[in-house]
């Protein structure tokens, strides 16, 4: 499971998280609500080794993930799908998503299977796969972006606003497809503004506001909640 | 006419290798490697030592010259530029400077090479005739060279995993380390490459040009405009800049003075870049 123990980060004397408590059981979808600079993506950042914390701890399944060495944190099974997609633009699809398995590159009968995967999961990659991901649609290349952090074969998926400037409908597919990917044992921390979306797949979910945790509660919990329908629902 | 076309091809094929390693360089680290030239010159001088010192030939000189740079370059990095990688763009780019003089410095030095210039034979000797068209071996040895080299840096760099991460880590670092890409690694290799390519270049014209300390200092300013001309962190633009250069170099010299290549070289790269001010390869962004 994902633990994350007193975790504060600061940038300079900016403080963006406030000692977080947080935890996330294996196999569960949990949603992280919170506006914009509430602490979402700064959370992620420290998660995947990028930040490193100015206090307390975040682990999963025991492992340290705030070594600062963002590569052990792959490896020990926690990937990425960042907000902004990073995806390497004037590569091809199918390049992005062999460098998404960079950690088992002494697999590559591994490698791929889960390219196999990634193109069942997202049939409309296959006719891009030769094409510069830059080149592809917003919602395609928020496609190569989920698919290329499952290349890295994940225990845990963060992902950060995958809806972001998507149209609806894609949106839907781009959820879908983060069910099944949890349906098949996968863990998933989905950071969103999106409230809708995200809780309809969740099981759990927190609230973040201003780097602190404000409320948290099971999907009927937050979808009744006043303070959640209203900020967050636009009910 | 044909003669100066392979004189062009040579020599663009010398600025090509250069100007490859110093765009790599840029693109994955984002800093211009002012000290490219003294890797460059320091290629020159190793080859010499090689040869002088421990007289073996021609081509296991070059070879023991490029894995000296590599190592050399690789070194720099991890002393020089991965310390300063947060700090102002202003810093790494002086203490490149400042390596370049330095090594200028070092090899002007009586007790090291002294500031005279030194020449290499050449490993083969004499004229060849393709058609009418004599050149040296050496010119024909440089443009075989450089163009086996290049494609086997493409095979790298677009065939082999290793090679992906150079491009992944130039197209989006932050994309890259979220992969699981040790960037520090990737920054020493590319560093590495990019010193061997520099002392291939140097060993394979210093039979043609003399072998001086300030040799780096020229060929610094000629890879800077070429990969300027070409768009900074291009790979295409580095070697499309530097043919452009050699030849506007080397026709320029032949039909209107040589005294003005270099003036017609940099006259180029004005109107280029007064056209398409990122360049020609780099992304209008």
């Amino acid at each position: 499971m994902l633990e994350i123990r007193d975790l504060t980060v600061r940038y300079g004397a900016f403080t963006a998280l406030h000692a977080l408590n947080l935890s996330v059981q294996r196999g569960e979808i949990v949603v992280l609500l919170g506006a914009n600079g509430a602490g979402k993506s700064t959370l992620f950042r420290t998660l995947s080794g990028l930040q490193r914390p100015a206090g307390g701890s975040a682990t999963w399944n025991g492992t340290s993930l705030t070594t600062g060495r963002p590569e052990l944190n792959v490896a020990s099974g926690v990937a990425q799908c960042p907000e902004g997609r990073l995806l390497f633009p004037e590569l091809s699809v199918e390049k992005n998503l062999r460098l998404g398995a960079f950690v088992h590159r002494r697999d590559p009968a591994g490698t791929a299977r889960e390219l196999e995967r990634a193109y069942d999961l997202f049939p409309a990659l296959i006719e891009k796969r030769h094409a510069p991901a830059g080149s592809l649609s917003g919602g395609q290349q928020q496609m190569v972006a989920i698919a290329r952090a499952l290349m890295a074969r994940p225990q845990l998926l963060l992902l950060d606003e995958p809806s972001l400037g998507l149209a609806p409908l894609v949106v839907e597919q781009v959820f879908s497809a983060v069910q099944r990917v949890n349906e098949t044992g996968v863990t998933v921390l989905l950071a969103e503004q999106n409230a809708f979306a995200a809780l309809s797949i969740a099981h759990r979910g927190y609230v973040l506001e201003g780097g602190r945790l404000t409320l948290e509660g099971t999907q009927q919990d937050l979808m009744t909640d006043d303070r959640v329908r209203s900020a967050y629902l636009g009910v | 006419m044909l003669q100066q076309l392979f004189n062009a091809l040579a020599l663009g094929g010398v600025y090509a290798l250069v100007a490859l390693g110093l765009t790599l360089v840029y693109g994955v680290m984002r800093v211009p490697n002012f000290a490219h030239g003294g890797l460059y010159m320091l290629g020159a001088y190793l080859t010499y030592a090689a040869l002088t010192g421990l007289k073996v030939g021609y081509v296991p000189a070059l070879i023991l010259s490029a894995l000296g740079v590599a190592l050399l370059a690789a070194l720099m990095e991890r002393v020089i530029f991965h310390p300063l990688r947060n700090a102002p763009h202003v810093h790494p780019m002086i203490a490149a400077i400042g390596v370049l003089f330095f090594l200028e410095a070092l090899i002007s030095h009586p007790k090291v090479f002294g500031p005279d210039f030194k020449q290499i034979t050449e490993p083969l000797p004499g004229i060849v005739n393709l058609g009418g068209v004599t050149l040296t071996w050496q010119r024909l040895l440089i443009i075989a060279a450089s163009v086996l080299v290049m494609l086997g840096l493409n095979y790298f760099l677009k065939r082999t995993l290793t090679g992906a991460t150079i491009e992944a880590m130039s197209q989006n670092r932050e994309g890259a380390r979220l992969v699981g890409i040790n960037t520090n690694r990737v920054g020493m290799l590319t560093f590495a490459i990019s010193g061997a390519l520099a002392a291939v270049a140097a060993s394979l014209i210093a039979p043609i040009n003399a072998v001086t300390p300030s040799m780096g200092e020229v060929m610094n300013l000629k890879v800077f405009a070429i990969i300027i001309l070409g768009g900074m962190g291009s790979v295409p633009g580095a070697i499309v800049g530097a043919f452009l250069l050699a030849f506007t170099e080397v026709f320029g010299g032949f039909y209107i003075s040589l005294d003005f290549a270099d003036v017609i070289g940099f006259a180029m790269l004005v109107v280029v870049l007064a056209l398409r001010p990122q360049g020609l390869f780099r992304k209008g962004t």
